[in-house]
């Protein structure tokens, strides 16, 4: 190497390769950016998208809530003259907090009637969920929740700085569409190239075409069919439930306080339907789900809320319709879409709901 | 925290920039020891008074060799330093395994005792610090390097963060020359710098870490469940990936010490080019095998003896090879069994040496590509004495490489993505061969390096699992 390479010069000159690879860097990135939607068809922020999905058209009635929510409520059964229009906004992993920013983005002419299938996850104080700040809040949310939830300050002021910082580094923020892609392409050219990635890949392109074209169900490919009662029969142990670890509840209620005064602001009738979950779960945990009735009677009685009760008795679903110990497979979700409609139809003119079949495919019959 | 972690990349940054804006001497290389020493702890927070307590005695059993006037006294400050140095080594690294043969020992003359329910962490890097310190008072004790004054510079030189966790062993007269004043940083070992750190990243969590993951681990666990095709691509799978997660490793040690302006030795020169066991070992882990060389194969007398001496000291060096690795029975099988192939190579290369005919055939094309192919075949069945997951599955492995099937993809059983990145992580190899042949002579080579190294962090970013995992020699 010349004598001169490696002499010193100034900073300017001294960082040129540093420079060159950083301008190298922003021209592929600039060429990612430019195919940010092939990568978002290949790993989808299910947030923001099912959030632009329901924002898209005005809707009559809109249920909100977690991954019981997006796996447990078919949208179509409860279409009617009444509410033509239905959208399921479920967003797996999600709590109160995020339920209520999203209906925030997703609802900007709120609809007639709004429905939060909630669960005892969902107001769990020792979780957070990372992707609500990252896709669902603003900055002026973030300061909100720094002054409404303290204790967790530091940690959505983190998120949020984290989510922005590796959004705008486009390589990063699509890497895993760009991952998925690649097995596609890969598997397209060799088959066999990467077997666990082309799988993945494939679920995420399934899952990401169907939020995008439909009315928010788009349950995730293995709870449709899967049986809780067939899962217990190997007699494998049930795993636990990490989001009702270290239950306590107290701040994410705030959020759900919220969501009240918002429906009442918007003349928007809210109605909460507690999400039926199965005895193995109440029985892992039963504490936490002691706490949840209890909010849940407070809120009911502080607030006049409408609170459906959708136990697995009355529903009539047993373990054949939950695919796991929360998640209602395809057969529980059509049974309680159907229940709900028949009770959604009651507060008009009281009737007696009555499908024996469903409810015996589900397992159960109404007690 | 390991090198190929954000927490690392984080730390090296706030360190590089606090290094470069400090003047003087004396500030920059406190800073850099405080540094080290934070990076020690982190990393290994119970044991930072392994690195003190050793860096004082071997600086002042230098000080005290040098200043000593006669030959017993130099000769007791140099026992003190090696006594230390290896007595913590042996103390950490090998206690656990010396109670375990021994009541293997006991069982086998009727003698029972409890088995170990206990187990000893091993301070970070403590088989290479130890060496440099080894090294240090050795080469002061031979008159080759005078000792260090300064304390600081001293410390420094063992607690480098960038080659302190596994390498390279880098010796007192290639360092301490590098301290007496700050360097520079110059416009090529920032470029050179980036280069390094973006392939070692590449080398260590796209290609190591995917084999792993995708393919070698599963094979080693199970190998009755595959094919000898599917294994004998997982055994060269696994010889891609101990190279390059240990030269990615060197990479990134390398590349970051040029951001403080210093140079670390090479460690690796293609190994797998290697035409025979004794070219291996001029190639692989340079630093240690020309440590075992210098400072132990050359006073036990090297060649110089009698043909059983030598063979002997080629033995001993290599079973403390193999046991400098990691204190189990397959590391010690591992030493013997280079230790026996460097003695046959031997043998051989003086029986033949000398014949005309064979000389002018060792010389031809056709004789290298043998000679390469029974080479990497003895590394091979070597490396799959270290990652074995027992006797059994080593034999089924074993077996499974001499069954003269033929050889298909098993595209079921071998991801394609195998082989893909075996021919990345052998792409410097090929690349060196073409370059060779052809002669290709690039005029500015900054540009290549530009693309390569933005190829390389895209491929790290997209392309690195979640989590890293850490590095193979880190645990030596």
């Amino acid at each position: 190497m010349p004598l001169s390479e490696t002499t010193p010069r100034t900073w300017r000159q001294r960082l040129r390769t540093p420079i060159r690879v950083l301008i190298g860097l922003f021209i592929l990135d600039v060429g990612v950016w430019a195919f940010a939607d092939v990568w978002q068809r290949h790993s989808p922020d299910d947030y923001a998208m099912r959030v632009a999905g329901c924002n898209h058209h005005p809707q009559e009635l809109v249920i909100v809530g977690g991954s019981p929510v997006s796996e447990g409520i078919v949208p179509d059964e409860l279409c009617c003259g009444e509410f033509p229009r239905v959208f399921a906004l479920g967003l797996p992993g999600g709590t109160t907090t995020e339920f209520y920013h999203a209906i925030l983005r997703a609802c900007p002419m709120p609809p007639k009637l709004l429905i939060y299938g909630i669960t005892a996850s969902d107001i769990n104080d020792s979780r957070n969920e990372p992707h609500g700040p990252a896709s669902l809040m603003t900055l002026g949310d973030v300061c909100e929740w720094a002054t409404t939830r303290p204790e967790s300050r530091e940690w959505v002021i983190r998120q949020y700085l984290l989510a922005k910082a590796s959004r705008s580094w486009s390589l990063f923020r699509y890497r895993h569409g760009i991952r998925m892609w690649a097995a596609l392409q890969a598997d397209a050219m060799a088959p066999g190239a990467a077997p666990e990635a082309v799988r993945e890949a494939r679920e995420l392109r399934n899952y990401a075409d169907a939020i995008q074209s439909g009315n928010g169900y788009a349950p995730a490919a293995g709870f449709v069919t899967r049986r809780h009662d067939v899962n217990k029969q190997t007699g494998a142990e049930l795993p636990p439930f990490a989001f009702l670890n270290k239950y306590k509840t107290g701040s994410h209620l705030k959020y759900l306080h919220k969501l009240i005064d918002w429906s009442n602001a918007n003349d928007t009738q809210l109605i909460l339907l507690d999400m039926p979950v199965t005895s193995d779960l109440e029985a892992q945990y039963p504490e936490a789900f002691a706490e949840y009735r209890e909010r849940l009677s407070e809120i009911e009685r502080q607030r006049g809320v409408t609170i459906i009760r959708a136990h697995r008795d009355i529903v009539g679903i047993t373990d054949a319709g939950f695919a796991d110990t929360i998640h209602l497979n395809g057969v529980g979700a059509k049974v309680l879409s159907q229940w709900l409609r028949y009770r959604l139809d009651e507060f008009k003119e009281p009737s007696e709901p009555n499908d024996d079949r469903l409810r015996a495919q589900a397992g159960g019959t109404r007690p | 925290m390991i090198l190929a972690s954000k927490a690392f990349f984080l730390f090296l940054l706030i360190t590089a920039v606090g290094y470069q804006l400090l003047r003087g001497r004396t500030a920059k290389y406190a800073f850099l020891l405080v540094a080290s020493y934070i990076f020690y702890a982190l990393c290994s927070p119970w044991y930072l008074w392994v690195l003190l307590l050793l860096t004082g005695i071997d600086y002042l059993a230098a000080k005290m060799i040098e200043d000593a006037s006669d030959e017993r006294s130099r000769r007791r400050w140099l026992k003190l330093s090696i006594v230390s140095n290896l007595g913590l080594l042996a103390a950490f690294k090998y206690t656990g395994f010396a109670y375990d043969t021994g009541l293997s020992l006991g069982h086998w003359f009727g003698y029972e005792a409890a088995p170990r329910s206990w187990e000893i962490l091993l301070p970070l890097g403590i088989s290479f610090h130890t060496f440099q310190g080894i090294s240090y008072t050795v080469d002061v004790y031979r008159r080759q390097i005078r000792a260090v004054r300064s304390l600081l510079d001293y410390s420094l030189f063992v607690a480098f963060f960038p080659q302190m966790a596994a390498g390279p062993i880098v010796r007192a007269i290639e360092f301490l020359p590098q301290l007496v004043q700050p360097p520079r940083l110059s416009f090529a070992q920032i470029g050179d710098g980036l280069h390094l750190v973006a392939r070692g990243l590449f080398k260590k969590l796209v290609i190591a870490d995917t084999l792993d993951s995708l393919f070698v681990s599963l094979v080693f666990a199970d190998p009755s469940s595959y094919t000898p095709g599917a294994i004998r691509w997982a055994v060269v799978a696994w010889a891609v990936q101990v190279y390059c997660d240990f030269s990615g490793y060197t990479d990134i040690a390398l590349g970051t010490a040029k951001w403080f302006g210093f140079e670390l030795p090479a460690n690796f020169h293609l190994p797998y080019l290697a035409t025979s066991i004794t070219d291996f070992w001029r190639r692989w882990h340079l630093s240690l095998s020309t440590w075992l060389r210098d400072y132990l194969y050359f006073p036990l007398g090297g060649s110089k003896g009698s043909a059983a001496r030598t063979y002997f000291n080629l033995m001993a060096i290599f079973v403390l090879c193999g046991l400098w690795h990691g204190a189990t029975l397959a590391w010690m099988v591992y030493g013997v069994y280079n230790g026996v192939l460097m003695s046959l190579h031997r043998i051989y290369d003086r029986t033949v040496s000398g014949m005309s005919w064979f000389d002018r055939w060792r010389k031809t094309t056709a004789w290298a590509i043998v000679s390469w192919a029974f080479t990497f075949l003895q590394l091979i069945l070597g490396l799959i004495l270290i990652r074995m997951a027992n006797w059994q599955s080593g034999g089924t492995i074993v077996q499974s490489l001499f069954d003269f099937a033929p050889v298909s993809l098993l595209r079921k059983e071998t991801p394609s993505l195998v082989p893909l990145l075996i021919f990345l992580g052998l792409f410097g190899h090929m690349a060196a061969v073409v370059r060779s042949r052809v002669k290709v002579r690039v005029p500015n080579f900054e540009w290549p390096q530009v693309t390569a190294t933005v190829l390389a962090i895209a491929g790290v970013v997209v392309f690195s699992p979640g989590v890293g995992k850490t590095f193979l020699y880190i645990q030596f």
